[in-house]
């Protein structure tokens, strides 16, 4: 074979060394020529098959980020040059992992397999390891929460670890789901009570994963656990406590939207089910015992302990689940929508907890109400029961998603929720208007479609055109906005605005990133190994992402994923081999063994 | 009516200074952010559709990018970094190009070659010719009265000449302009008296440059700079002309000083230079305001050239009235070689838009009146979004 090796780049890897891989290339065997066509080239068909014609090539390779991009120019040169166009071959960095500190020559194998018309992935695969029974999974959203029953159904040990005081994650805090708009407590709840009283699942609340060794089959993590100061075992959740509390605070669990005391239950189906003392707002713990305890004295079951202490546990696991979820991105700097500004201006998340019945209004749908704090004298505006239902509505999407400014990508569930808050809005409020005002409707899934469809039937007003810009005249919002298929401008006088805030990676993704060793994408959703083949594995032997941590995706998505997760983890143990570091396989082995099919 | 499409001309707006139409994915936010963007006139980003769709001919019977002062908002704001307020710029420099019957602004526009050895043959010729007519009759020490070396009544029939060359392309211009928006983009009928009722907005516009202002307002650029020294230095301008046009003769007598004349002269040159001296900051250091970030190279050329001529102007005047004639006369000369080059290419260059924005703002609102009329005619006027 005779073969020619381009370059093209679609996007500028800084941090790789193209010359040094181009070198190598050179020397493998029957390479006649090597060219660096740079990023975003130009390429014409003509001039390729020229090239080709010249130096008599039969096979090409072409590598780089997404050299898929250029395939089609490439086929079409191979045409022209009476060619077998098969023989354009991909040698594709970004499909299989080139990045870190093996990136080089992790890109020099891709392109040697390229060149010998082997599968890259059919001979990387990295050594196997004897591998130790227990599970660690990190973060009990939905997807640790599936992952861990499916093992823990299995027969086999899980350590589930939360950072906060009850697992359930995000979708504990809505009330429907899309697009079959099911009870989301009602699939949740069950799943959260079975992995809470799994035997096989050790529940780690208020824990974080401080430090991991090890190797693949045998890691040796760390356990912080923060002191809870309520005995789980004995608690029984008869809220006298919280009663005499005198402190209170926004409730994380229910975005900040209502008020919760130092000790609580983030919400009345948490698991475990046990209240729990928040230290940074607890006087007795932050006047070091000097004052308060109210609810020491009251706690007729005497669980509560102010005097705990945080906790580290050893354990021994053979692989692990990175399950962190996400979180919203900070909207109040993306000013012109003035939230933080105007009361009546809300997140997608604020939202769902208004909305929820288990929230503070009781699930019904409500303008702020202005109110004096007793304390400071200041206004402040806060949700009650007792407030106006808002007549008018504007839910306003892709805000700080797919804007090079903040997230230059999809978030890729708030279309379909924003339909869903307008059905929901529509349902509990009559002759309400509703607007929404989109870019491009993003219904990807299955009956997604169908759902945005029913939206509209039932009479929600859905502008193609994006809002930039809310302000507040007198009471009223007024948001204006382009509505492009009618060709007008308009503007809407509201009561309330909904923002479908853009998605980003849990607060600590970056730590872990850092302790586990897992690279993360540009956008900072931890990277799998091969999004295509392998899109649960990572490059650590031994360690998965699933669910929101590894993308934006919707509950169905993270679901299948997890129960993929617990798959791998599971094959892993039974065979008694797990999978270990890719960067244990170096390019020599990796050369010799695509020698060796190559000859078969 | 069948529309045609021109494929390519998104790439020759790109020889304009609009180089990133093509990112726009039509959110509608620069739209939706824009001061002057309303229920009639409703723009960027119908101009980038119609940019990306090569609609020609409804880009060029538009007057919308005329509404246009590049506050920068939409680009601050624009989610795509496409630069909606740099595409309005370069449709205003591609409509100047297209209402300009000769060619030579779309020259300009896309080759600073072209246009530099342009400005320096003219600059040249007049030098030369300036020089010959001087040494013909008079004498290099005297600078004005008798045997004087440029005699002003000279000099005033030789700026009308110029001036009247100007006027003719830039009415003719101004026509086609006319001809284009308003005959050939409008497809109902305009009663005349919207034409009368409307005439003030003409001068209106132009000495207040109101509009701009309205833009700042919400840019929150505190005192309205930018506005405020760009209605300096247009003002300046005008002045400049008007004096250089007809009370030519007045303002080169010397070496006293004639207040009722001068005065002017000098209001307009401190204009003139806070004006160049400001934009030429802002576009070096690439100040906070968008609209400074890109520079086409005409904008260079304007701004150095408008800078030389004030200066050359000044020095002059200084030169004359400290009894150096000798040097006067010599800086009168490079003034004037800076001058007729200047003069010759407003009508195709950035300085067109003294006349076009104000006809623009005088032709909106006649659209306006009519088009709301019409609507109300035919009762089209109901919003429905859904
Ligand atoms: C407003 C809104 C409405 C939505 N509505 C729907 C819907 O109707 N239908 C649908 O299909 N999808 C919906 N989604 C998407 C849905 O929320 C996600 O698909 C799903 O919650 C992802 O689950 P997860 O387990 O991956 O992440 P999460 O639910 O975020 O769970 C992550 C868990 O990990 C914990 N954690 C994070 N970091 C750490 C750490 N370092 N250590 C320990 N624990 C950690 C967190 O506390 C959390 O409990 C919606 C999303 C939003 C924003
Ligand atoms: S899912 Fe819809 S609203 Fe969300 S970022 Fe994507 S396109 Fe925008
Ligand atoms: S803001 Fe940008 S992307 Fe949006 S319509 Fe305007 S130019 Fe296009």
């Amino acid at each position: 074979m005779r073969t020619g090796v381009f370059f093209c780049q679609v996007e500028n890897g800084k941090n790789l060394n193209i010359d040094a891989i181009a070198k190598y290339s050179a020397n493998l065997p029957g390479v006649e020529i090597v060219q660096i066509l740079g990023v975003k080239p130009h390429l014409d068909a003509k001039l390729l098959s020229e090239i080709i014609m010249t130096n008599k090539l039969n096979r090409l390779v072409i590598a780089g980020d997404m050299p898929g991009y250029y395939k089609p120019v490439f086929t079409k040169a191979m045409l022209l040059a009476e060619q077998n166009t098969d023989e354009v071959r991909l040698a594709s960095f970004q499909e299989h992992g080139v990045r870190g500190e093996y990136a080089l020559d992790r890109a020099k194998a891709i392109i040697a397999c390229a060149n010998m018309a082997v599968p890259f992935s059919l001979v990387a695969s990295p050594k196997r390891n004897p591998v130790s029974h227990a599970t660690l999974v990190i973060g009990a959203g939905i997807a640790g929460i599936q992952a861990s029953l499916e093992i823990a159904n299995a027969g086999k040990h899980v350590y589930l670890v939360e950072q906060t005081g009850t697992i359930g994650g995000h979708m504990a805090m809505f009330d429907k789901t899309f697009p079959t708009l099911d009870c989301a407590a009602c699939i949740l709840t069950p799943k959260m009570v079975s992995a809470g009283q799994h035997e096989m699942i050790h529940l780690l609340t208020k824990s974080r994963v401080s430090e991991v060794s090890g190797k693949p089959g045998a890691y040796r993590v760390k356990i912080h656990q923060h002191a809870r100061y309520v005995d789980v075992d004995a608690c029984v959740a008869c809220n006298i406590c919280a009663d005499v509390c005198p402190v209170k605070v926004e409730s994380e669990f229910d975005s900040r939207i209502s008020l919760r005391k130092a000790i609580y239950i983030p919400f009345p189906q948490a698991v475990p089910n046990s209240y729990l003392v928040d230290p940074e707002n607890c006087t007795y713990i932050l006047s070091e015992g000097q004052k308060c305890g109210a609810c020491v004295k009251k706690c007729p079951k005497e669980c509560i302990n102010l005097n705990e202490t945080d906790k580290d546990i050893d354990i021994e696991v053979g692989n692990i689940i990175i399950a962190t979820g996400y979180e919203l991105l900070d909207v109040g700097k993306i000013e012109q929508y003035g939230y933080g500004k105007y009361p009546n201006v809300l997140t997608s998340l604020e939202f769902e907890r208004l909305t929820n019945a288990s929230g503070s209004t009781g699930g019904r749908i409500v303008t702020k109400t202005r109110q004096i704090n007793k304390k400071t004298g200041a206004d402040e505006w806060i949700f009650s029961p007792e407030g106006a239902p808002p007549r008018n509505v504007a839910i306003i999407h892709c805000v700080g998603s797919r804007n090079k400014n903040y997230n230059a990508y999809c978030s890729r569930v708030c279309c379909m929720y924003s339909l869903k808050f307008a059905h929901l809005i529509k349902e509990k409020i009559p002759n309400v208007n509703c607007y929404e005002f989109y870019i491009d409707m993003r219904a990807f899934g299955k009956g997604y479609e169908e759902f945005a469809e029913r939206i509209k039937h039932e009479g929600t007003f859905v502008v193609r055109g994006h809002s930039t810009n809310v302000e507040m005249k007198g009471e009223q919002l007024i948001v204006r906005g382009e509505d492009i298929l009618n060709d007008k401008m308009v503007e809407f006088y509201v009561d309330m605005v909904i923002l479908a805030v853009g998605l980003i990676p849990a607060k600590g993704t970056d730590y872990l990133s850092r302790i586990l060793g897992i690279a993360r994408d540009p956008d900072g959703w931890f990277s799998e190994l091969d999004y295509n083949g392998n899109p649960t594995d990572t490059e650590r032997g031994g360690i998965y992402v699933a669910g929101m941590c590894q993308g934006p995706k919707d509950i169905p998505d993270t679901v299948a994923q997890a129960s993929a997760v617990a798959a791998g983890v599971l094959g892993s143990i039974s065979s008694g081999k797990g999978i270990g570091h890719l960067s244990s396989v170096t390019l020599s082995e990796i050369e010799s063994r695509a020698k060796i099919i190559h000859t078969l | 009516m069948a529309i045609r499409i021109n494929p390519t001309l998104i790439d020759e707006l790109n020889s304009f200074g609009a180089e990133d139409v093509q990112l726009c994915y039509h959110c509608g936010d620069c739209s939706a952010v824009c001061q002057h963007s309303g229920e009639i006139f409703n723009f960027p980003r119908k101009s980038m559709r119609r940019l990306q769709m090569g609609l020609e001919q409804k880009i060029e019977t538009t007057f919308e990018p005329w509404l246009c002062y590049y506050c920068g908002q939409c680009s601050t704001q624009c989610p795509r970094e496409a630069d909606p307020g740099e595409s309005m710029m370069s449709l205003r420099r591609w409509l100047i190009s297209r209402y300009d019957f000769t060619g030579i602004a779309r020259q300009f526009f896309r080759s600073k070659l072209v246009e530099v050895l342009s400005i320096i043959g003219v600059a040249i010729l007049t030098g030369l010719f300036l020089v010959i007519y001087g040494f013909s009759g008079g004498n290099l020490q005297i600078y004005d009265g008798e045997g004087a070396f440029l005699p002003s009544t000279f000099i005033h029939k030789f700026d009308l000449l110029i001036g009247s060359v100007m006027a003719i392309f830039l009415l003719i211009n101004a026509i086609r302009m006319w001809y284009f928006t308003m005959i050939k983009g409008v497809d109902f009928n305009i009663p005349w008296w919207y034409w009368l009722k409307n005439i003030f907005t003409l001068p209106l516009h132009f000495f207040t440059q109101k509009r701009y202002a309205e833009c700042e307002s919400k840019n929150k650029s505190g005192i309205f700079m930018p506005w405020l020294i760009h209605l300096g230095l247009m003002l300046g301008y005008a002045i400049m002309l008007v004096l250089v046009m007809v009370y030519i003769e007045e303002l080169q007598y010397g070496p006293d000083i004639i207040w009722k004349v001068h005065i002017f002269g000098y209001l307009a040159s401190i204009g003139l230079i806070i004006g160049t001296v400001y934009f030429i900051r802002n576009r070096l250091i690439k100040s906070k305001y968008v609209q400074y970030k890109k520079s086409h190279d005409t904008d260079w050329v304007f701004v150095c050239l408008l800078f030389l001529i004030v200066l050359t102007g000044i020095a002059q005047h200084i030169l004359h009235r400290t009894g150096i004639p000798y040097w006067a006369n010599i800086i009168y000369v490079i003034h004037l070689m800076c001058v007729v080059p200047w003069l010759l290419r407003m009508p195709f260059s950035k300085w067109a838009h003294l006349v076009y924005r104000p006809l623009a703002m005088y032709f909106a609102a006649v659209y306006t009146d009519a088009k709301e009329k019409q609507e109300v005619i035919s009762g089209s006027y109901a919003i429905s979004v859904k």
